[in-house]
């Protein structure tokens, strides 16, 4: 019986693709995501709209924020803007705090780490001071707290104004000349104030300026200004500037050092001073976050202000530093490419509206402004992202003053659901590839002992049928299926060699069953014949005695091969050359079947194998007697010797009947037997298995074929050369 | 006084045929059918030869067993396997057991009647040493005795089967001379051989043999032909 290869898929492919069912895991986790987006847009919606209330709810009544001529510039946040306070109350110029009340906690630090015009000897104790404005009526009003701590004042007898610590402010109104105002004090009190050069040197004209009040007063540590400007210099336009110069040297007079109170370090700082609503700008500019834009506009669909962008930043990459890191970051480089091709990338920098916009009028605006909170999507003016709209009405009283919208990116959203992606897919990548590895490693071992058990279940019974082992070492002592297969097939074949034993022992049995009665036929005839001496001469005495031999030799061949693989087991081989046992044979033949020629063709001389010469002799005894049976009378037989592949080959060729193309090595079991049946010979087709024993046990094989050339067969036995040939 | 040969055989018809036969021949024949019949018999009167079938009723290995039992009561009793089983398992148990011969089935009861005196001569001349003896075989180191059918190879003792003997003593007798299977076939004065039987029975032989001389190769085989005694 042929087994043959399966062609099915193995168990480990099969195992593979249920693995690949694991990629399930991602994909869920991908609708799942997705099914979240829209969820999270409304949330995100939700929050801006909350973000919008709360803002519009901070400018609720306060309708100065809203006029167009002295509201707030619309644009917040650049960051050297100046802010003036409103005051409880009206500053008398005196140089005494106490009237500035509460506000002065606004007032702002300035010290060399600001701004600082000249000097390289400056040291930050030296001089420093806090600035405040505000506003009260018609006036602007400042105040410099000055620690210095040297205290020069003006000599008069110096023409230069800059020869004592004083104060400059810078005004510039759009499109004309920049006006410098230096205020100096000559001892405590009243500031002569003047217009100056570029320079701060000399006044323009003699004549001190009187739109601008300044009083100086000395302190422990330093001294106080305080200036008073009126409203109408400053216009909305207009950008001012303060400084504090200081003189510290007695003799020479030169200006150490001019601290700017700006941010920047121009030479002569300029800022918008922004006089009203410095909170809400303040709180607008609090809302300054890179990840919302938020715009308030008036009725008129004018945009006040607007805080904020819609792109973040780049983030810059953290520099992995543990491998571990580094593998991460590798791992996810390789990834990249594949979240890209599955995912959404929310880009990084987007296109939209600039801040600069003037005037908008999106339906959202137009419905909010008539009263109702708002919320609309709409693609970015690079078309790259949906932007999320929140609008909220500002109240004052019942008339809608104006609106506040909030704008964000759904990038917002999608940044961080492309994150829980990415982590979704890489760790479930990674169990996958982990779960893959670890069944692929399962199947292997599990298709691995199978296979054992396979090989060994298949050569515990031979190619002859015969049960070589009883039992399966082979995963016997595995507690799970496996090891039940392999007991359950040790069982079967426990069974099956003690039924082979049976059979085996069946011609045994049957000889010895048969041989009593034939003895004592045999013996009764011999009695017979001492008892009446004429049945001697007897015929049919000769052919029963006949019939006895015949059935004798029926008997030992039954019994032939099962003793012959005894005997074999029992015998030491020996070297010897086959070329001498087979000519003496052939010679011998001859001489048995003088009617049939045998030839011998010796094509390789000597060759010399191990083995038992009479198991050899009785292997070609037997092919000798199948070639005469076979041979059409009268025809040669020829028997050839030679040598190929390190194998001595002995062939026995017959002319006459073919062999049926379907026997093949069938012609070597027992009990198979083909052609003529003889009356007088009887033949249990035990010869040819005989042959084979004995070829097998030589470690050799054998074969038959038919003839190329004439009708006939040959019967090829190969068996391996000692190696000293 | 005639000698006494007893037969343990279950089959009644081959029992009295061998009887019959031996009887013929004037010796005195006791047949048993089965093995505690004959063990009881036996203990009762020794006879002077045993021939035992090995299969005894529903005992497999009753012979063997009946033999072992006989030679711890007579370890010098002759006894012959005369048997179905020709299995060379069988065949080395039963020579293991100190059987003088071991044949097969079916038997000549002429050759049978043969081999029984030939025994009972030998057992006479290892008794009395007396009668006329035939010539010791002196061949290079072999000594064969026809009296005894002993062999002694360097002076040392071959323990050979009856058959043996006379196939050793066939091939001796004319060293250098081929013995063909025909001629081996009627030395072994068996009904029935087959060439494969003589070839057992020279592996036997040749295995005694080494076993006193491992270099022993005075027998060499003619291949198809038969056998030869090596000459000189």
């Amino acid at each position: 019986m042929v087994i043959r290869p399966a062609r099915g898929l193995s168990i480990r492919t099969k195992l593979l693709l249920v693995a690949v069912a694991l990629l399930l895991i991602p994909w869920m986790g991908y609708q799942y995501v997705r099914e979240m987006k829209s969820f999270l847009l409304q949330g995100q919606e939700k929050a801006l709209s909350l973000t919008a209330r709360a803002v519009s709810t901070v400018l609720h009544d306060r309708p100065e924020f809203f006029n167009p001529d002295t509201g707030a510039s619309k644009l917040i946040g650049e960051p050297n803007d100046l802010f003036a306070y409103p005051l409880p109350n009206y500053v008398r110029l005196d140089g005494k705090l106490d009237d500035w009340g509460e506000s002065l906690d606004q007032a702002t630090l300035y010290d060399g780490s600001k701004g600082l015009l000249c000097g390289p000897d400056y040291e930050p104790d030296s001089l420093f001071f806090r600035q405040l404005i505000g506003y009260r009526g018609p006036y602007l009003y400042t105040v410099f707290e000055v620690t210095d701590d040297v205290l020069i004042l003006r000599d008069p007898k110096i023409r230069r104004l800059d020869n004592s610590d004083h104060v400059r402010v810078v005004i510039q109104d759009p499109a004309r000349p920049v006006k410098r105002y230096l205020m100096t004090a000559r001892q405590p009190g009243r500031m002569s104030v003047y217009l100056m050069d570029s320079n701060w040197q000399e006044p323009l004209t003699g004549d001190p300026n009187y739109d601008i009040a300044a009083e100086f007063l000395p302190t422990k540590n330093g001294y106080v200004v305080e200036i008073r400007v009126p409203r109408y210099i400053v216009a909305s336009q207009t950008r001012i500037g303060f400084m504090v110069a200081d003189v510290d040297d007695d003799l020479t007079r030169e200006v150490d050092v001019v601290l700017n109170a700006s941010q920047n370090l121009n030479k002569e700082p300029l800022a918008r001073l922004l006089i009203h609503s410095p909170e809400i700008a303040k709180i607008l500019r609090g809302l300054n976050r890179p990840v919302a834009r938020i715009w308030v506009l008036d009725n008129q669909q004018q945009v006040r202000a607007v805080v904020g962008r819609l792109s973040r930043e780049p983030e810059t990459n953290l520099t992995a530093n543990s491998l571990r890191d580094q593998l991460r970051a590798l791992y996810d480089r390789a990834l990249h490419g594949i979240y890209n091709l599955i995912l959404e990338t929310p880009s990084g920098e987007i296109r939209d509206l600039s801040a600069n916009v003037s005037h908008r009028n999106d339906e959202i605006f137009t419905k909010a402004l008539s009263g109702s909170p708002q919320t609309a999507r709409r693609p970015s003016l690079d078309q790259t992202t949906e932007i999320l709209m929140a609008a909220h009405p500002v109240w004052f009283g019942d008339e809608v003053l104006g609106v506040v919208v909030v704008e964000q990116s759904s990038n917002e959203v999608l940044f961080p659901r492309r994150q829980v992606l990415e982590n979704v897919i890489s760790v479930t990548l990674l169990v996958l590839i982990i779960v893959t590895g670890a069944l692929l490693v399962f199947a292997s071992r599990i298709t691995l002992r199978i296979r054992r058990l396979r090989n060994a279940a298949e050569q515990a019974i031979g190619i002859d049928g015969r049960v070589r082992t009883d039992r399966i070492t082979a995963e016997a002592g595995s507690g799970d299926e496996i090891g039940d297969l392999s007991r359950s097939v040790s069982g079967m074949l426990g069974r099956l060699s003690q039924y082979t034993r049976y059979l085996e022992g069946l011609p045994d049995t049957l000889a010895h069953e048969l041989n009593n009665p034939l003895n004592v036929v045999n013996s009764s005839l011999e009695n017979l014949q001492e008892e009446l001496p004429q049945t001697q001469q007897s015929k049919y005495m000769e052919r029963a005695k006949n019939g006895i031999v015949r059935l004798r030799s029926i008997l030992t061949s039954l019994t032939e091969a099962a003793n012959l693989e005894e005997a074999m087991k029992t015998e030491s081989p020996e070297e010897f050359d086959l070329v001498h046992l087979v000519s003496s044979y052939v010679e011998g033949y001859q001489l048995s079947y003088p009617d049939r020629a045998f030839k011998l063709d010796v094509r390789a001389a000597p060759l010399r194998i191990s083995g038992t010469p009479d198991h050899i002799a009785q292997m070609l005894d037997k092919l000798a007697d199948n070639a005469v049976d076979f041979g059409t009378t009268g025809t040669p037989i020829l028997v050839r010797l030679d040598k190929q592949h390190g194998l001595a080959r002995l062939s026995v060729i017959n002319e006459g009947a073919v062999l049926p193309e379907d026997m093949g090595d069938r012609l070597f079991d027992p009990m198979v037997s083909i052609g003529k049946k003889n009356a007088r010979r009887s033949r249990l087709g035990l010869g040819l298995y005989v042959v084979r024993l004995i070829a097998e046990f030589h470690r050799g094989k054998v074969e038959a074929t038919n003839r190329t050339d004439i009708p006939g067969a040959m019967f090829t036995v190969s068996l391996p050369l000692t190696t000293s040939t | 006084m005639s000698r006494t040969i007893a037969i343990v055989e279950d089959d009644p018809d081959q029992r009295e045929n061998y009887a019959d036969a031996l009887l013929a021949n004037g010796y005195q024949v006791t047949a048993y059918g089965n093995r505690p019949e004959a063990l009881a018999g036996m203990r009762h009167s020794l006879p002077d030869l045993v021939i035992l079938d090995i299969m005894l009723d529903d005992e497999m290995d009753g012979g063997f067993d009946l033999c072992r039992d006989l030679r711890a009561i007579a370890p010098k009793l002759p006894i012959i396997f005369l048997t179905a089983r020709d299995s060379d398992i069988d065949r080395v148990s039963g020579l293991r057991l100190d059987a003088w011969d071991y044949l097969t089935k079916p038997v000549n009861l002429q050759f049978l009647s043969v081999r029984v005196s030939s025994l009972f001569r030998i057992v006479d001349t290892l008794h009395t040493q007396t009668t006329e003896l035939e010539a010791v075989l002196r061949l290079g180191a072999l000594q064969l005795d026809p009296n005894s059918m002993s062999v002694r190879w360097n002076g040392k003792e071959v323990n050979l089967t009856l058959t043996e003997f006379w196939l050793v003593e066939s091939l001796a007798r004319r060293p250098g001379h081929v013995k063909t299977y025909e001629n081996l076939m009627q030395v072994t004065r068996q009904s029935y051989v087959e060439r494969n039987t003589i070839n057992g029975y020279v592996r036997r032989i040749r295995k005694k043999f080494r076993e006193v001389d491992i270099d022993f190769a005075m027998i060499q085989t003619v291949f198809g032909v038969g056998y030869r005694w090596q000459p000189k």
